[in-house]
């Protein structure tokens, strides 16, 4: 049982930690979740036996750090957009072909 | 006879006001963040920008309806756009001359011009993508369309200048639009009033849903939902939307230059 706890802490952990640096951050709350409540299962099962601690301890840690990176980002990033000189040159360029391309039509108004 | 010419004419007069533009004006901007919903968290994915503008030829005077998207810098070493959609149109009724459609889409580019001849009832397309070696193609066409077909741009905009509040609750109508050089017919069917909270004050809104014929892009039966102001600028201010891989929508910041 306390296996089993700790390999599906571990796994949902890194998932976490991954998804933590990607832009894609919010979505490592559902993992750190996942990975927290199987690391106190692990606990509550383990109890007195020392073995296999060490993993639940770097579970913790790496779900704490997956933690504090996304709501770093969720607080702190403001959403802005990203270079866009290429779309305008390519806006202003576009423009002038169509009015050369325009000036053929007739227009009825 | 009396009755009859009275009634000629209030036709005529409401055939004439439905072909007027009577809600856009140049240099109006409106922008929108588009946020994408992943399992229940939504993530601000880009920028949208509905902007318009006057474009003077030696000959007459346009306007030029302009929607651009562009991703949030986060994502743009991820998967970036650079979208640009614009259509130059007659400012009394907008009617479309010219289409232009230039997508760069996480690497995917692609240019789409449409040139309208509305006496011949065609459009000339051109086509023009990227090979992998980076050389261009182009391709050439001559399509005969509807003489109700507009493109893209000047759809969404002609769903703005349509008198709902002459509609009643039910009604819907059908647009002929032409994308990817197919005519797909698009229905517009009215919902209700609502009133919605939105980023310019608290509005009530036309509630339209948008569905498309013969198409599988957007899914669900009225869940692809639009919300214009009820007032006469008929700003759209929300948008939801499902497709294969999720919902998304559409969220107002902010909106300047309105005619009203």
């Amino acid at each position: 049982m306390k296996k089993l706890f700790i390999i599906l802490g571990f796994i949902t952990a890194i998932l976490a930690l991954i998804l933590a640096v990607t832009p894609l951050s919010k979505i490592a709350y559902i993992p750190s979740v996942v990975a927290l409540i199987c690391g106190v299962l692990a606990l509550v099962t383990s109890n007195d036996k020392q073995k296999g601690k060490k993993s639940i301890q770097l579970m913790f840690l790496m779900t704490i750090i997956a933690l504090a990176l996304t709501t770093y980002k969720a607080v702190f990033n403001t959403v802005e957009v990203g270079n866009t000189e290429q779309l305008e040159e390519k806006e202003e360029q576009l423009e002038e072909e169509s009015i050369e391309e325009l000036e053929g039509i007739d227009i009825d108004s | 006879m009396m009755k009859l010419v009275v009634s000629v004419l209030i036709i005529f007069s409401s055939f004439l006001s439905t072909a007027q533009n009577t809600t856009i004006a140049a240099g109006e901007r409106l922008t929108f963040s588009a946020s994408y919903n992943m399992s229940g968290l939504l993530n601000e994915l880009a920028q949208v920008t509905m902007e318009t503008s006057e474009v003077k030829t030696s000959s007459s005077t346009l306007l030029k309806l302009k929607c651009t998207a562009a991703t949030y810098s986060k994502w743009d070493s991820f998967f970036k756009i650079r979208d640009l959609y614009e259509s130059y149109v007659s400012p009394k009724t907008l009617t479309p001359y010219l289409y232009n459609r230039d997508i760069d889409e996480g690497g995917y580019k692609k240019f789409m011009k449409y040139k309208f001849n509305h006496k011949s009832g065609t459009v000339e397309s051109l086509k023009r993508k990227k090979r992998r070696d980076g050389s261009d193609w182009e391709e050439k066409k001559n399509l005969k369309i509807n003489g109700s077909t507009r493109d893209l741009v000047t759809t969404l905009y002609h769903i703005r200048n349509l008198d709902i509040h002459k509609a009643s609750i039910g009604d819907s109508q059908n647009f002929k639009v032409l994308f990817d050089n197919t005519e797909t017919t698009v229905r517009i069917t009215y919902l209700s009033k609502e009133t919605i909270d939105t980023a310019i004050g608290r509005k009530e809104c036309y509630k339209l849903a948008i569905s498309i014929n013969n198409s599988d892009v957007l899914k669900g039966n009225n869940s692809n939902l639009l919300w214009l102001t009820a007032d006469q600028n008929k700003v759209p201010v929300y948008a939801k939307f499902k497709i294969a891989v999720g919902s998304g929508e559409l969220k107002i910041k902010s909106a300047t230059g309105l005619k009203y």
